[in-house]
């Protein structure tokens, strides 16, 4: 089972998307061989976190089974715990979504706090954008989270994203429990990834493509085109996330 | 390999033209030996080489000249040296008819990392020689930035322009610029918005896109399997693939 850990649907403001649809995004990953993509929706990512993720839910209702959902988590909004808290039972929802950057809130402000705890209560795990040298979601700043928060599993999203950063999340990741590392983004090479398997193991990589902000054919091509073992890279396509997100697989719990 | 030798595993002719040889600061060294081994990895029949000692080296000097030998004895590697429009003793050939006494496939420039003025009158000499003669100009996007692509390729319509690396963040303006410079083709390797390609294809022609990867900084893998999975009839998946290239460099084609 291939699973794409990191999705989205909706355009973006920075740039034109061709094709933002969840339409386009699961008929494409059904020709390339994605069976399941967890998607975020960019409204939530970028402005309107509530409307965003019932977006996001009415598109999954559309797919059950083909895409899950990330809650996007708004770390400015007093109620949004309770929010968010309210739709973990949501057929079809895997976790929450952290994107420190663009809510400008770093993911070891105190803001963030409800959603770790309720995560690590719940047993869902969370994705987190991360970005070395970010002020707000540097690789090390979501190793600290982790350490805060026995338990908890967070997803380092897009492994810190730049090339230079990536020796380091690997480290972390290699050093701190419940740290892993999701691998899209497009300055995350073939080659990158094998050297992030080869440091963190395997067991700490999952696979994932930024779609529809980015070209869900392009993520996947790195990884059956890379030269990693056959089991690596089951578990980087899809053995690691079913493991972590286990019964929220499935649509019909 | 001659043309019609070359082959991949869908029976498409892929040509990478964009390909970095030699050390690159954070990749593992590779060979001649080593590159051949990742194109035949991901189905490639051919390459365009650039060696990274004339890239992030003096383009004169003897370790890139060295290099520049080293890399182009191989039939699979397409040789794009790196020039350096300047006065007399300031770049790399001495001058353009130096240059165009073997005329290259196609000539790569860096103008921002090289610190030339593309629009000065030393480069316009070179450019209008390099025009009459077919020989194409690849320019990274990333180095000197879209701006000043756009302003050579408005400025030397016939000039033929291949733009590297041009990312997925500038479609509007590469649309607009494939709209109005007949001269400009685009690398397709990070041109992933997704349905980037397709995008681009359907609305200037598939025969403006050119495949290739910048690897090893930029991903070859996934821009490869990209290039076997877009929704694009086969005749423009095949220009894509090789043909829009062997149509920016003409005669010189090798293969």
């Amino acid at each position: 089972m291939i699973i794409d850990a990191h999705g989205h649907v909706g355009g973006w403001d920075q740039f034109l998307v061709p094709q933002p649809s969840a339409d386009w995004l699961v008929a494409t990953s059904s020709r390339i061989g994605i069976d399941v993509t967890g998607i975020s929706h960019l409204v939530a990512v970028g402005y309107d976190t509530r409307l965003g993720n019932r977006l996001a839910l009415a598109e999954a209702a559309r797919f059950p089974g083909r895409l899950g959902v990330w809650l996007v988590a708004d770390p400015h909004d007093p109620d949004g715990p309770r929010v968010a808290d309210d739709l973990l039972d949501t057929p079809g929802v895997w976790g929450f979504k952290l994107h420190p950057d663009t809510h400008e809130c770093p993911v070891t402000d105190s803001r963030y706090g409800p959603y770790l705890r309720r995560a690590v209560e719940r047993g869902v795990p969370v994705l987190s954008h991360s970005q070395t040298r970010s002020p707000y979601s540097d690789p090390a700043d979501l190793a600290e989270v982790v350490d805060r928060h026995p338990g908890l599993t967070l997803l380092a999203g897009h492994a810190g994203l730049w090339q230079d950063g990536f020796v380091r999340a690997a480290e972390l990741a290699a050093a701190h429990d419940g740290l892993y590392l999701e691998i899209c983004g497009s300055r995350l090479t073939a080659r990158w990834l094998e050297r992030l398997v080869a440091i963190a193991g395997a067991e700490r990589v999952l696979f994932g493509t930024d779609a529809t902000f980015l070209d869900p054919r392009a993520g996947l091509g790195k990884v059956v085109n890379s030269r990693l073992s056959a089991h690596e890279r089951d578990l980087v396509l899809g053995g690691n996330a079913a493991r972590l997100l286990g019964a929220r697989l499935n649509p019909e719990r | 390999m001659s043309g019609t030798e070359m082959s991949s595993a869908e029976g498409v002719r892929v040509f990478d033209a964009h390909r970095i040889a030699g050390p690159v600061p954070g990749e593992p060294a590779a060979d001649p030996a080593g590159l051949l081994a990742d194109l035949d990895h991901l189905g490639i029949d051919a390459c365009a080489v650039t060696t990274s000692a004339e890239l992030l080296g003096d383009p004169a000097g003897a370790p890139a000249r060295d290099a520049a030998r080293t890399w182009s004895a191989r039939a699979r590697f397409l040789p794009v040296p790196v020039i350096v429009p300047a006065v007399a003793g300031a770049g790399w050939p001495a001058d353009v008819d130096e240059l165009l006494a073997t005329p290259p496939a196609m000539v790569r420039i860096c103008p921002r990392r090289h610190r030339f003025d593309p629009h000065g009158p030393v480069a316009s000499a070179w450019w209008a020689a390099l025009a009459g003669h077919g020989v194409p100009v690849a320019l990274d996007v990333t180095e000197c930035g879209l701006d000043t692509a756009a302003a050579l390729a408005r400025a030397w319509p016939e000039l033929g322009l291949l733009l590297l690396t041009p990312g997925y963040r500038e479609l509007r303006r590469l649309a607009e610029l494939l709209d109005t410079a007949p001269g400009v083709r685009v690398e397709t390797g990070t041109l992933v918005a997704a349905g980037a390609v397709e995008w681009l294809a359907r609305r200037f022609g598939a025969h403006r896109l050119v495949f290739g990867s910048g690897a090893p900084r930029w991903d070859d893998a996934g821009a490869r399997f990209l290039l076997d999975h877009l929704e694009l009839p086969e005749s423009d998946v095949a220009l894509i693939a090789a043909g829009s290239a062997a149509a920016l460099i003409g005669q010189r084609w090798p293969w």
